[in-house]
């Protein structure tokens, strides 16, 4: 794999839990690499497995379900 | 009322007439659109007060960027005109004619029921200390300039540098208690109680607006971290290499050129050190507010020895008069939360005063009829957020507002300051308007916290308020990725591409509400239970208490008196006596909370109460489960009699205080149980419980030797008098490190302590006729209850609050509230203020009959065959499968959702094999929408 | 009445208007928000307190 490879990461993130913990990591500066897109959602139960293949099949080199 | 002071005040609680005198503003905040021209053309520039005079406003100003009400105002005392009578430029600029020099100040009176005073604190002016320089050394700041110099809105926006020459400090150094703990000039003899935290948690925070290496040092007397999570939070900053010096520096001698402090000062080990520091903050304390004295004349009421106003334990926001309470600092130094609580607190009070009146004058927002948009293309506005530097500092946030335009169906984008401020929230309605949007993307921020306002705005502008999505390009962009602005601003691309791709899609939601239960329920008959209890029943609501033991009063019962020297069982039992006697309490004694359903504003529950069953149904519910006393093992605890916990100690010299005052020698020993890794946290009151304690052993014999070994003394607020006057009385205090605790044995028939003293450095051995262990206090088991509400505790067992600052008692669960010792260890007059905040917060919920909700929830398609998978699967059993007749009249079975149960979790949607359900406003085609969109550029 | 326009001053007159309760809420300054609104960030989460 090249050196230069950045993947694209589509995140699944709870409301309540996950996307809470996301604010918080800006909120204290923590950095992380930025290849995730994250997506909203109001609870990680809410995303369907066909979400997630669909996801892999445009393209996507991981997807994250946060909850 | 703006710039408007209280002047006179007549009348008795239930109709007082407050005569007001409103100043002059010289701008007419009808016409006033707070475009800022009068402040550009102003040619006065004046010290920002608000910035502490380090940065410049206009005479023509607004207090801050995100000022509410965002109106500009003139201030006379600079206006070039009011000097010279020539000038007048914003008048000429002025494109609303809102500037009106001929205003003048007037004088109202309102009538109202009853008075709440929170004026605030003065913050301590360290000038009077003529050997700290405050006034000649330009880097020498106070903690509250300190801020603004760290603040994004500040005069440096937010990248620090120094007074004296703008470069940025590399040694920076705090000196605690400037203007607290402390008789010698100032005469302010109590502790602040903040200080020690702001401090800590400036120097965390230097190093986010500073570049390179900077160190920081702290000077101090004790640490005084004694809220919820605040220990771990020192912990964490002396790993974080924050060096904290017990030392007191005396002069402050400038350093080269008149840069910077040089600072001479011994450290505990006896030896002299010189050092040099950039910058130097002085924490500075938190007095009672000028007016205070002032306004104590107007309204009748008393103050203590420091102009904080005078209250007792068991009624902490009653002034000294009925009708008038008083919250936040002055009543005594404090920090955010407890001023949160308290001013709850004192709406719970005013509020059951005014029982009767309520509602007759309360006018509801209404909002312009709604636009249809079924059927419009979408028209999307994008508007992208500054945040001061917060974005803008990262994130191109220029490009990517030009990237915006690009878009599909975007047909308007625009840059702001400040997304979030009032101004902005006009100009968003007007820009709705004027492009006819119909959808509408603010990149900023998190939704989590703004998500409510922007809703609004666009309900204000004739928009459904579900029209609206949020690229969070701050929280989880710029905060994140500081140190890569190409990537950051390439993701701020995507995240914006992928909320317009999913705003598109949304559609107008129906407004739902609920009908309320006005009941109430508290858990707990301790001190907070029987006060939250009492108050929502005094405000007319029916309440049921339940109590786990056959008698109410919980913890209070073993205990003397409160630090203000108030007994207190007299006191528990004048309030068991009130609570069973009230009309509208119904009290369960040996009761349990055994299930419940529902939410907000209907929760039911099966409570055993001495085995038998009994329905509850109710609106809100204070959870009040309390704590207890952490028995130790420790120190020969349970092995030696002359071994005491507090409580312990309490009951005998209830019993005998002849015989314990025959004692020739008493030690007490600090943080048994507390402040160590298996429980990291302060317990708040034993300091405190210990210094009361050794006060009344001094009075029993005044010839007892006392000893309270301590890590540090944490006798905050006004209790700091305690601590003074124990030591006067020559008690003596050791200090020990964790590291080195006490060692306790028994050697004969003596017991003995011993401890290394820390200033003679030697092994001190101490002959003890009686040793107290301040034992920590612990959370009264709740795993039950955490199971039942699906509410959440801390890593120690204590339940968790929905935010730590600004909503103290609300749980993460709608509808239930804490107060006491569950949520975390208290004296008497906070779980008392705690309990009444709850009351006050519930009865927001209670107050009303109907309650709007949210319409994030689960709705049928057309593609539901009624196979019900989804009915098993919704954790909060709000789908129930119901039959209907198709235009045929054959009969079909499909699902269908309690609005009032669904949370919108969408497992249901997650679990459905053919979209026979959708959450509205995350419909799988919306989160179809931000996938596709999101892997468009890869 | 509340006087005073800071934390404490808006939470109580917050909660006195949602129970049913007209609220006046005085303020020396031009504007409402107090001390609170001059820190830059608050302890022990580090959230800004604005």
């Amino acid at each position: 794999m090249a050196d230069n490879f950045e993947p694209v990461i589509i995140g699944f993130l709870c409301n309540w839990c996950a996307y809470a913990g996301g604010d918080l990591a800006g909120v204290s500066r923590l950095q992380y690499p930025p290849n995730m897109r994250a997506i909203r959602v109001m609870c990680s139960g809410m995303v369907h497995p066909h979400l997630v293949v669909e996801a892999l099949q445009k393209g996507a080199d991981g997807v994250l379900v946060m909850g | 009322m703006t710039l408007s002071e209280v002047v006179k005040v007549d009348g008795a609680m239930g109709n007082f007439t407050v005569t007001v005198q409103q100043n002059p503003r010289y701008i007419d905040m009808e016409k006033c659109i707070a475009c800022g021209l009068c402040a550009e053309k102003c040619p006065k520039k004046v010290p920002s007060e608000f910035d502490y005079g380090m940065g410049n406003r206009k005479a023509a100003y607004i207090l801050y960027g995100q000022a509410v009400p965002l109106k500009y105002a003139i201030d006379a005392d600079t206006c070039i005109y009011f000097k010279n009578g020539k000038c007048k430029a914003c008048e000429k600029f002025c494109p609303t004619g809102a500037v009106n020099f001929a205003d003048t100040a007037k004088t109202v009176e309102v009538n109202v029921g009853a008075v709440v005073l929170t004026p605030g604190f003065k913050p301590f002016d360290p000038s009077i200390f003529d050997y700290y320089n405050y006034q000649q050394l330009p880097d020498v700041v106070t903690s509250l300039e300190y801020e603004r110099l760290l603040s994004a809105s500040g005069p440096c926006m937010g990248h620090l540098v120094r007074p004296s020459d703008q470069t940025e400090p590399k040694k920076i150094a705090w000196l605690q208690c400037v203007g607290s703990r402390g008789i010698n000039k100032c005469d302010n003899g109590f502790c602040s109680s903040v200080c020690c935290m702001y401090a800590i948690k400036q120097a965390i925070v230097t190093k986010e607006h500073t570049t390179g290496d900077v160190s920081q040092t702290i000077f101090y007397m004790d640490i005084r971290s004694h809220g919820k999570e605040f220990e771990k939070y020192y912990v964490d900053a002396e790993k974080k290499g924050i060096r904290f010096l017990r030392s007191r520096p005396h002069t402050f001698i400038p350093g080269k050129e008149g840069k910077g402090v040089k600072l001479e000062y011994v450290d505990e080990t006896g030896n002299l050190f010189t050092e040099e520091f950039d910058m130097m903050v002085m924490s500075i304390g938190l007095e009672a507010p000028a007016s205070a004295k002032d306004l104590a004349a107007k309204l009748g009421i008393e103050l203590d020895k420091y102009n904080f106003a005078k209250c007792s334990s068991f009624d902490p926001v009653q002034a000294s008069k009925d009708g008038i309470y008083v919250a936040g600092c002055f009543q005594a130094p404090k920090d955010i939360p407890q001023s949160v609580v308290e001013a709850s607190s004192a709406a719970a009070k005013a509020s059951i005063a005014l029982a009767e009146a309520k509602g007759s004058l309360a006018k509801t927002k209404t909002y312009p009829a709604e636009q249809d948009v079924a059927g419009q293309e979408p028209k999307v506005g994008v508007f992208v957020c500054s945040c001061g530097i917060n974005i803008a500092g990262v994130v191109d946030v220029k490009d990517v507002a030009e990237y915006a335009k690009g878009l599909p169906n975007v047909v308007y984008v625009e840059n702001n300051m400040f997304t979030c401020s009032a101004d902005t929230q006009v100009l968003i309605a007007e820009k709705i308007k004027e492009h006819g949007l119909n959808r509408v993307v603010i990149a900023a921020c998190t939704p989590r916290t703004h998500e409510p306002l922007f809703k609004d705005t666009l309900r204000e502008a004739g928009l459904n308020e579900y029209l609206v999505e949020m690229a969070n390009i701050r929280n989880q962009n710029s905060w994140v990725h500081a140190n890569d602005p190409v990537k950051a601003t390439a993701k701020a691309k995507d995240q914006v591409r992928m909320a317009v791709a999913k705003v598109s899609l949304l559609t107008p939601l129906e407004y739902l509400s609920l009908d309320v239960v006005q009941q109430a329920l508290v858990i707990g008959g301790g001190l907070s239970g029987m006060t939250a209890a009492l108050g929502l029943a005094d405000q007319g609501f029916e309440t049921v208490l339940l109590e786990k033991t056959e008698r109410l009063g919980g913890n209070a019962w073993n205990l003397n008196s409160t630090w203000k020297g108030e007994e207190v069982v007299p006191q528990v039992e004048k309030m068991v006596q009130k609570v069973e006697s009230h009309p509208k309490i119904t009290v369960y004694k040996k009761a349990e909370l055994k299930t419940c359903v529902g939410s907000v504003g209907n929760f039911v529950s099966d409570v055993s109460v001495n085995g038998e069953t009994k329905v509850v149904k109710y609106g809100a519910a204070v959870v009040c489960t309390g704590g207890k006393e952490y028995k130790p093992t420790e120190y020969l605890h349970g092995q030696d009699q002359r071994v005491y916990t507090h409580s312990e100690f309490d009951a005998l010299m209830r019993k005998d205080s002849a015989e314990l005052a025959k004692s020739e020698s008493v030690v007490f020993i600090q943080c048994v149980g507390s402040r160590e890794p298996e429980r990291p946290y302060c317990s708040r009151v034993c300091c405190t419980h210990s210094v009361e304690s050794a006060l009344k052993l001094k009075k029993l014999n005044p010839n007892m030797n006392i000893y309270v070994l301590n890590r540090d003394i944490r006798t905050y607020g006004v209790r700091e008098d305690l601590y003074t006057e124990a030591r006067k009385q020559g008690v003596i205090f050791v200090r020990y490190e964790l590291e080195k605790k006490p060692q306790v044995s028994k050697q004969g028939d003596d017991l003995i302590v011993e401890i290394e003293d820390h200033i003679l450095h030697r092994p001190l051995k101490i002959k003890a006729d009686r040793l107290v262990l301040a034992s920590a206090i612990i959370a009264n088991e709740s795993k039950n209850l955490v199971e039942l509400y699906k509410c959440a505790t801390n890593s120690e067992g204590f339940l968790t609050e929905a935010h730590p600052k600004l909503r103290p008692v609300d749980m993460s669960v709608d509808g239930l509230f804490l107060a006491g010792l569950c949520h975390y260890p208290k004296p008497i007059d906070e779980a008392i203020a705690q309990a009444q905040a709850a009351v006050s917060r519930a009865g927001v919920i209670l107050a009303k009959s109907v309650m709007p909700l949210d319409s994030i929830k689960s709705v049928v398609t057309d593609k539901c065959d009624g196979c019900a998978l989804c009915v098993d699967t919704c954790p909060y059993f709000a789908i129930k499968l119901v039959s209907y007749a198709d235009e045929d009249g054959r009969e079909h079975k499909r699902i269908e959702t309690d609005k009032a149960l669904c949370k919108g979790c969408g497992i249901c949607m997650a679990t459905c094999p053919k979209g026979g359900v959708n959450v509205m406003g995350f419909t799988y085609n919306q989160i179809k929408a931000q996938i596709y969109s999101a892997l468009q550029s890869a | 009445m509340v006087v005073g326009g800071g934390i404490a001053g808006m939470q109580t007159a917050l909660d006195l208007a949602e129970s049913g309760f007209y609220v006046y809420l005085v303020e020396k300054q031009a504007g409402i928000g107090g001390v609170m609104a001059q820190l830059d960030k608050t302890f022990p989460t580090n959230d800004c307190a604005m």
